[in-house]
């Protein structure tokens, strides 16, 4: 029982804490891939950036809380000029030259970063310190807010693409751009808007995380496999899948660790992969022949 | 097999250490480009005959390289021992790999043969019997035949030359044949050819297997011009440079990619000698390629479809 309580639980809140965060990347990813055809390997960059923002916002006004707010609306203006400038000429080709930009955009990104922020880790300090008494165990109030603040989002991402008019309009234009465009949608302002609205996430999603991990230029490249995992195992362009798929990688990984040093980790987590495409091909959600 | 263009070519490229501009640097300069280059060009046969991205490859280039590290650390110098190490690795693993991403199309061989690569790179990585994150170094020269050491500069150009050699002839052999106009009709519409009764999965593994063992070969090669195998080369980076490569040079074309790879090899050591943020002019380069030469920069021959 004290076992229970001092060890597998507090794993267990971090693997909640640490998937909460990931389904926030990985929704973007997956919402992108299933409206565009684009598999964005510049999404880990994008949080990586949001990271980076949010320690310039901090450098200026000194509050958390306004960085939050901030960092994602640069990155997200960041995305508007960049799906704009290079990603809405490709849509109409093979989804090779998606990749392939959007590789290109990555390395842009990263070394950006590199040049303006310098290589070195960074930290930030956590907006909320000190720990509560919950369940017999004290737990960080950051990571407490952390899991409240991303179930909200996810919640709240939930409820646009469910009950409003223009959540409804992307979920239209992932099943049939062409006729969402015949009956009188801006379509290319839709998906600019999207992509910008997954770029900010992944920017939340890099400066929530940051108080927890450190911040470092190639901070993207590690995530984006996670979040490549999950969306192969959600089902790709599954939103509900990505979500699932992101708590069961995140509580999987930090449960892991208390048996098996990090690389096994990560090698066990490649091996839970390949089992699930052994017995479910198309991942947790996915369906038969949806963008293949 | 090659054609007198491609004689021409090797020849040329045979003749090049006479030049008197060709120092040590330079050649070495030129093993790193013709090495890449018929990487790239392996790659070809798969992203631009069978139209599957591999984001792999870099996995098949380090087990090669490895594989040759484990042979020379051991004391046995025969290249040909190494050569055949590298083929039973990387042609069994490639098997694994190609069987699970050949299952699904599009985006999902590209992501399937990226995460199979990034366990490899993991296990190198955090593997002390392979020296972790040092990888093998201070490896001793391999011998062609006992009593010939491959140890100048010279020797390891015309080594580089001969495996370009025989993986041009190989991709030519394939490409031309009616294998490799299967490929091409599972490219242009894969139901198609299945339909037509072609096994569509097994095609693309026997094309996967044999672009991984050629890029396995390559990498094979590589310990015994830099004396080490580190997990680096295996980094999902160093795949994306070779698709890079390929889409300077011109999917679907062969030659293309050799010059591709060549060019950026070049491009690479130039700028990183006077900036440190090659990356982004790397970067810039793909972006521009993308959007404005999606054919790629250098066109010698049209795409053979």
């Amino acid at each position: 029982m004290d076992y229970v309580v001092a060890v597998l639980l507090p794993q267990l809140l971090h693997g909640l804490v640490f998937g909460a965060a990931l389904g926030l990347l990985a929704l973007g990813l997956t919402v992108i891939f299933g409206l565009l055809g684009v598999m964005n390997f510049a999404h880990g960059e994008l949080y990586m950036l949001g990271a980076y923002a949010g320690i310039t916002v901090i450098g200026v006004v000194h509050s958390f809380w306004v960085a939050l707010i901030v960092a994602p609306l640069l990155v997200g203006a960041l995305a508007v000029v960049t799906e704009v400038a290079t990603l809405r000429p490709v849509y109409h080709r093979e989804p090779l030259y998606g990749l392939i930009l959007t590789f290109g955009l990555a390395l842009i990104f990263r070394e950006g970063a590199r040049q303006i922020w310098g290589g070195d880790m960074r930290r930030i300090l956590p907006p909320v310190t000190g720990s509560t008494p919950i369940l017999g165990m004290t737990y960080p109030n950051y990571r407490l807010f952390l899991l409240a603040i991303s179930s909200v989002l996810l919640l709240a991402i939930w409820l646009f693409f469910t009950k409003t008019r223009a959540g409804i309009l992307v979920r239209a234009a992932v099943q049939d751009a062409e006729m969402l465009d015949g009956l009188g949608v801006n379509v290319p302002r839709v998906f600019t808007l999207t992509f910008a609205g997954s770029a900010a996430l992944a920017a939340l999603a890099g400066l929530l995380l940051a108080p927890i991990f450190t911040v470092y230029p190639q901070m993207g490249v590690e995530m984006i496999l996670l979040a490549f995992i999950v969306v192969i195992l959600g089902g790709m362009g599954s939103i509900s899948g990505s979500v699932v798929a992101a708590f069961v990688i995140g509580i999987a990984q930090s449960l892991l660790t208390l048996w098996l040093n990090p690389q096994r980790v990560a090698i066990a987590i490649f091996g839970i992969m390949i089992v699930v495409l052994i017995m479910r091909p198309r991942g947790f959600f996915g369906r038969e022949g949806v963008l293949e | 097999m090659i054609g007198w263009r491609g004689l021409v070519a090797f020849g040329l490229l045979a003749a090049l250490p006479l030049a008197p501009f060709m120092t040590k640097y330079y050649l070495l300069l030129t093993f790193d480009a013709l090495l890449f280059g018929a990487i790239a060009m392996s790659l070809d046969l798969l992203m631009g005959y069978t139209g599957l991205v591999s984001f792999g490859h870099a996995a098949f280039y380090g087990l090669g390289a490895y594989a040759t590290a484990i042979v020379l650390e051991r004391g046995v110098l025969s290249l040909w021992a190494c050569l055949g190490f590298a083929l039973v690795v990387v042609g069994l693993y490639a098997l694994i790999v190609s069987y699970f991403a050949t299952g699904r199309r599009g985006i999902y061989f590209a992501l399937l043969t990226l995460i199979f690569a990034e366990v490899v790179y993991t296990f190198f990585r955090y593997t002390q019997t392979f020296g972790g994150s040092d990888g093998i170094q201070g490896l001793p020269e391999a011998m062609l035949v006992p009593g010939v050491p491959i140890d100048t500069p010279l020797r390891k150009y015309y080594l580089v030359l001969g495996y370009l050699a025989f993986a041009y002839i190989v991709c030519r052999t394939v490409v031309h044949s009616h294998f490799g106009k299967v490929l091409v009709a599972i490219r242009e519409n894969e139901d198609r050819a299945r339909f037509l009764g072609y096994n569509v999965q097994r095609y693309k593994m026997a094309v996967c297997l044999v672009s991984a063992l050629l890029t396995g070969l390559g990498g094979a090669i590589y310990p015994i011009r830099a004396a080490y195998a580190t997990p680096d080369l295996m980094l999902w980076t160093e795949s994306g440079e070779f698709i890079i490569s390929v889409m300077i040079g011109g999917l679907g074309t062969l030659v293309g990619p050799i010059i591709g790879g060549a060019f950026f090899t070049i491009l690479r050591d130039k700028v990183s000698s006077y900036v440190d943020w090659y990356f982004i002019v790397i970067g810039v380069v793909l972006v521009v390629i993308v959007l404005f030469m999606p054919r790629g920069l250098f066109r010698p021959w049209r795409a053979t479809t």
